[in-house]
């Protein structure tokens, strides 16, 4: 490629003399297609970018400063928001997605880290083990950011390059940190900047790097090396990013709650891209029709999660996509209008001259891949603990044949079949009670038919999950044909995880 | 424009006082929530404007308290940023985006089904009486 070839030392100096050409990169989407990528890269020098979404990978590294007497701190709340210790005495990590002891899913770290930039009062409750040189074990006091030593915000992962398109096949609302999805395809939520966003415009990580400088909620921050998951092999790049708090404006970060998910920080981050030279300019050329993401179906609650269909930004933008020959509305999380915001404004500094422009210290690795977690000590699956001598009973038996059943075989729960022997409800010992108490007779008048069943291949996990959801004791497991082939306790669950101590806390049934 | 409808007296169950208002006043009433626990029932009603007086009055002379809504939903805009998360779960296509991603609330359109309360992220909605 011949042509245009600037150095970082040049547009810096024009950054210094105000010569420098800023577009945002929506608009060097359209400079692009008009003027061509030869053109462009003589025309503009830097493209800026942005992105406002929600963050969950994201916190703040604080120093309290010691008390008189001193305290190690062991556990630290902020506002009734645990902060991660194990670090040095007054030192801790306050994690955007934790939640508040008390208020739960309606205050956590997010908004902590946003009272905190707005400079409100924030009520700091310490305990200590006490030691020789730190002799205190309680502390209780208020701070406000002023009174901090520091607070640098480090996030390990942020500014994800692709996100996910959330929908649901399922028939039931699900709260997701994707947010709300609507029962049978009703919605579809997605994320990300689409053509304004940082690592679309600069994919293979030639201008950001360890190092370089970028806009982070109104400070000036820096990269601080490839994000966790960073998996730019299949577009999933991410970034580490810091910056300190102190210089953060509260109109860039914003604590918010996922219903039934929990809380997190929507994070804004701008990364300016020096055009060098052709190759970058055709680059930050890209359109949202050019960035292509997948819409997973959030019903399957595993981690591959079945893929519906590829959609481009262009097609999500339009505010419709079509899922199995149905419109869909698609609703974005993530903000156009505060991205844009962080483009214009990270522009704006750099016209003024208060942004000058880093080039990366060592370049991202291109070639990793995000690895699933190794899980060695899981629990089993539904086939190993289900139990195989089910008593099924006709729905065409009477109630009475269903309590004998019931106080025979000492089952709580017995699945109602067809002449086909295909599931069609469940009765339960309380049925039958009530029934006789209200002189039904028949079985089919008082079984429950919307009955919740299990998979013989699925994680136990995720029935224990839907025993606490649906608020049951018990559920049928069946084959593909609808067959009875066994029955999940709660009984047998908790006898079996009662075992293996460890996992006890996550068993509220 | 909207009433909200509220009774606490239980003889009006046996009573179809919507059904008489409606055929008294021949409005078009479209119900678009309804609220039953065991003290009160609560309805939101879309009466033509031309029409709201009377059939306001000819349910208080029923004995149902009527109150109308100015505003179906609250949003406060200082919090909102804007996201969209509003947009698809609303069935009544209350929210959109303007030309510049600005979110536009047409609260005329609600029927208060209280979904787009727990969509939003920022808690920036609510729904007011
Ligand atoms: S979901 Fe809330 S924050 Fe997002 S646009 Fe709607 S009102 Fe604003
Ligand atoms: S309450 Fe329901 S109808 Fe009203 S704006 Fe919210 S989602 Fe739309």
């Amino acid at each position: 490629m011949t042509g245009t070839e600037k150095s970082i030392g040049e547009i810096n100096k024009r950054i210094e003399d105000g010569s420098v050409r800023v577009v945002t990169a929506d608009r060097m989407s359209e400079i692009v297609s008009e003027l061509g990528t030869e053109e462009a890269a003589k025309e503009v020098d830097v493209v800026t970018t942005g992105t406002f979404g929600p963050m969950c990978s994201s916190g703040v590294f604080i120093n309290f400063g010691h008390a008189e007497p001193p305290i190690k701190m062991q556990r630290v709340w902020l506002n009734d928001v645990e902060a991660h210790t194990g670090i040095a005495a007054v030192d801790a990590y306050l994690g955007a997605a934790q939640l508040s002891e008390d208020k739960r899913m309606e205050y956590g770290g997010g908004y902590v880290i946003e009272d905190l930039v707005a400079g409100k009062p924030i009520e700091v409750k310490a305990l200590g083990y006490g030691t020789d040189c730190y002799p205190r074990k309680e502390l209780e006091t208020t701070i406000t950011l002023e009174d901090l030593n520091q607070a640098v915000m480090l996030n390990p992962r942020n500014s994800a390059q692709r996100h996910e398109v959330a929908t649901n096949s399922t028939d039931k609302t699900l709260y997701t940190y994707m947010g709300t999805l609507l029962p049978s395809y009703r919605n579809a939520n997605y994320c990300g900047a689409g053509a304004l966003s940082p690592l679309f415009n600069d994919p293979d990580f030639e201008t950001i790097g360890v190092g370089t400088r970028i806009f982070l909620c109104g400070a000036s921050g820096y990269v601080a090396g490839a994000g966790t998951q960073h998996s730019p092999v299949n577009n999933f790049g991410t970034l580490m990013v810091a910056g300190n708090v102190k210089e953060m404006n509260v109109e860039f970060l914003k604590g918010a709650s996922f219903y039934g998910y929990g809380v997190t920080l929507y994070v804004g981050i701008g990364i300016p891209i020096p055009v060098l030279n052709e190759r970058i300019a055709k680059k930050t050329g890209i359109n949202d029709a050019d960035i292509v993401t997948e819409v997973l179906d959030y019903g399957v609650s595993r981690r591959e999660r079945p893929v519906l269909r590829k959609v481009t930004y262009e097609e999500l933008k339009s505010g419709l996509i079509e899922i199995e020959g149905k419109e869909v509305p698609a609703s974005p999380l993530s903000s156009f209008f505060m991205a844009k915001k962080v483009a214009e404004e990270l522009k704006s500094e750099i016209e003024v001259g208060k942004f000058l422009l880093s080039l990366p210290v060592e370049r991202l690795p291109t070639d990793t891949v995000c690895k699933p977690m190794k899980q060695t000590k899981e629990l089993p699956l539904v086939k190993d603990v289900m139990i195989r001598e089910v008593k099924t009973i006709s729905e065409r038996a009477s109630i009475a044949d269903a309590a004998k059943l019931i106080m025979e075989a000492q089952f709580t729960h017995v699945p109602v079949i067809s002449k086909e022997s295909k599931l069609v409800g469940i009765v339960t010992a309380w049925d039958i009670s009530t029934a006789v108490a209200k002189r039904h007779e028949g079985l089919a008048e008082i079984m429950t038919r919307a009955v919740i069943t299990a998979d013989s291949e699925e994680p136990l996990e995720l029935v224990i999950r839907k025993l606490e959801r649906y608020n049951i004791s018990a559920l049928p497991v069946i084959d593909g044909d609808r067959r009875v082939i066994g029955m999940v306790t709660s009984d047998e669950i908790s006898k079996l995880v009662g075992k293996r101590k460890r996992w006890q806390w996550k068993l509220r049934i | 424009m909207k009433l909200l409808l509220r009774r606490f007296s239980t003889h009006l169950h046996d009573t179809p006082y919507t059904a008489e208002v409606i055929l008294e006043t021949g409005a078009k009433i479209n119900i678009d929530r309804a609220n039953v626990d065991a003290v009160r029932a609560d309805l939101i009603i879309d009466v033509p404007k031309d029409k709201v007086e009377r059939v306001a009055e000819l349910f208080r002379e029923k004995g149902l308290e009527v109150k109308k809504l100015m505003k179906l939903i609250a949003w406060d805009e200082t919090r909102c940023v804007h996201c969209g998360a509003c947009i698809s779960v609303c069935p009544t296509g209350v929210f959109k985006f303007d030309s510049s991603w600005n979110i536009c609330v047409d609260d005329e359109k609600c029927v208060r089904c209280e979904v787009c309360v727990k969509a939003c992220p920022l808690g920036a909605l609510a729904c007011v009486e």
